[in-house]
């Protein structure tokens, strides 16, 4: 370890990874990097998001169409989790992908060194770093220290043993009734994935709808569909507390309500990891919600830089912390002024169906600009929708009716966190319905239903003749 | 003439041509009086007429950007 480096990275996650690559290659490997933090390097989507949750939610899957199987003459498999089994083999390949894409990766890089320990900023270009004797230097830094799960303050959660997406892959056995609190992305994966696996699951959430940052008629038929299977929903609902024997008191519109669980999964969100690091040292200006940078990832101090879910920004998503950190390495050496154009970034549920979005929904296009143009279209009207008997899902594209560009594209479908990439494509690139209808799409695909919601801006879908374009 | 010595961090120089070549970018810039490039410590010195060109504009001369290998921080 020196003591002083070009670049000091404060986190160890997607965003700091791809920060220091790209400076890395910007600077031939000659910038000399730190990559501070603790804990697995990787950050939360190898060890404790993505890579585990969509490993459950594949093996859940598989299990309940064994189960369930779709078709006639395909008769149900009785099958049975065995889940120290599975969260073994889930363990493990969460080993496998934190050493193939980040372990082996950062030693291939001979500038970059790993430093361990936790940051503290001493002025605006120091910090000190818990275990070590020495305190480093560096002329450019970059924060990306990523999110923590957030629990509110529940009288007798403490002792009842709760569940986090942090600690929950160590389950060994399926809860026969869970209590999911939370009825976002992590809660409703989870949720859905669990029930699957043969728990009792009963969501609670605060809000009238699940996915508030959804369109709405795209969660409510995702919530529709998710009770179809079992889970149930209790919605506007607080938790008062929780009592001996994880029993739990709620609060609802219609009254109080009690829940004997074996289990309970706070899925309550998360907040930027910006306690400890003394920001005021640095002049580094934030809040709870996280660091306040510029379009260009530059904070109040302009040679800080910030990436990743620790800024105060609407989405915290992996793809978008790799991209800031890159796009912070670019500016510290480029000058390029580069940034994010939010409204081209996707998100995605991955619950069955998936729920995916990416730009404006129809109230937030309608709202900033006075009006809009949307179409709907059910799944049912895609041939292999009904291929794949799946016919619980929508697709919506908003189109800016000033110039026929679109503007937002969400589905809820099979697929729809592979297919919502058209829609990111359109957004980015400023493209038109025409665009869309002028391009070829293979038949049968689910993704044809972004061309026939885009076909019905022009005419009656049901007029038309398979593959008609 | 406001006389000025930016020091300057070269990121990318793996020989001495790419020392001659960032040499060659900095003096060419209107208002650069001298400057002397090391290979060895990735860095160079820069006399610069302050009146004609602010440290800042160095890091961005054509030499240390676009498809240019070479990127420069100003850092004294």
């Amino acid at each position: 370890m020196k003591r002083e480096y070009d670049l000091v990275i404060i986190g160890r996650g997607a965003a700091a990874f791809s920060a220091a690559i790209k400076a890395s290659e910007i600077t031939s490997g000659q910038a000399s990097i730190a990559m501070v933090g603790f804990g697995h390097l990787g950050g939360t989507c190898v060890n404790v998001g993505c890579v585990p949750s969509k490993y459950l939610i594949e093996a859940s899957k598989m299990l309940f169409d064994q189960r369930n199987p779709r078709y006639p003459g395909i008769a149900p498999v009785a099958a049975e989790p065995n889940l120290k089994d599975l969260m073994g083999s889930l363990r493990d390949a969460v080993e496998g992908e934190r050493e193939a894409k980040y372990e082996d990766v950062i030693r291939q890089y001979d500038n970059i060194d790993i430093v361990e320990g936790k940051a503290t900023f001493k002025d605006g270009n120091e910090i000190s770093v818990s275990g070590n004797a020495h305190n480093i230097r560096g002329y450019n830094f970059i924060i990306a220290t990523g999110s923590s799960t957030t629990v509110p303050d529940i009288e007798g959660l403490g002792e009842a043993a709760y569940l986090t997406s942090d600690n929950i892959w160590d389950l060994d056995d399926v809860p026969g009734r869970l209590a999911v609190v939370g009825g976002g992305a992590i809660g409703l994966e989870l949720g859905q994935a669990f029930s699957r696996l043969g728990s009792e699951v009963h969501v609670v959430e605060a809000l009238p709808s699940i996915l508030p940052q959804a369109e709405p008629e795209i969660s409510t038929r995702l919530m529709e569909s998710l009770a179809k299977e079992g889970i149930e929903f209790i919605m506007k609902a607080r938790v008062l507390r929780v009592s001996t024997g994880k029993v739990i008191d709620i609060v609802t519109a219609e009254g109080r309500k009690e829940l004997k669980v074996d289990a309970i999964l706070m899925a309550t969100g998360r907040a930027p990891n910006v306690s400890g690091l003394n920001l005021e040292a640095a002049g580094v200006k934030y809040s709870r919600k996280g660091i306040w940078v510029d379009s260009n990832m530059r904070t109040s101090n302009p040679r800080i830089y910030a990436a990743g879910d620790v800024v105060d920004q609407r989405l915290m998503l992996e793809t978008l912390a790799a991209r800031e950190g890159v796009i912070a390495a670019t500016n510290i050496y480029e000058h390029a002024n580069q940034s994010v154009n939010m409204m081209a970034v996707p998100w995605a549920v991955f619950t069955e169906p998936q729920l995916a979005s990416v730009g404006f929904t129809e109230k937030e296009f309608t709202n900033a600009n006075g009006g809009c143009s949307c179409r709907s279209l059910d799944l049912k009207s895609v041939p292999k929708a009904r291929i794949l008997r799946e016919e619980d899902g929508l697709f919506k594209i908003v189109v800016d009716p000033r110039n026929d560009r679109i503007v937002g594209v969400h589905a809820l479908s099979p697929y729809a966190a592979e297919l919502i990439m058209e829609g990111v494509c359109a957004i980015q690139h400023g493209l038109t319905i025409n665009d869309v209808l002028m391009s070829s799409h293979v038949f049968p695909t689910v993704s044809e239903g972004i061309k026939l919601t885009a076909q019905s801006f022009i005419r009656d879908i049901s007029k038309m003749s398979c593959c008609m374009e | 003439m406001t006389e000025k010595t930016v020091k300057m961090k070269v990121f990318g120089m793996t020989c001495d041509d790419c020392a001659l070549t960032v040499t060659r970018g900095l003096k060419g810039k209107d208002g650069v009086l001298d400057a002397k490039v090391s290979l060895a410590d990735k860095s160079a010195v820069v006399r610069i007429d302050e009146g004609k060109v602010k440290p800042f504009e160095l890091e961005a001369l054509p030499v240390f950007s676009g498809k240019s290998q070479y990127r420069a921080q100003v850092r004294e």
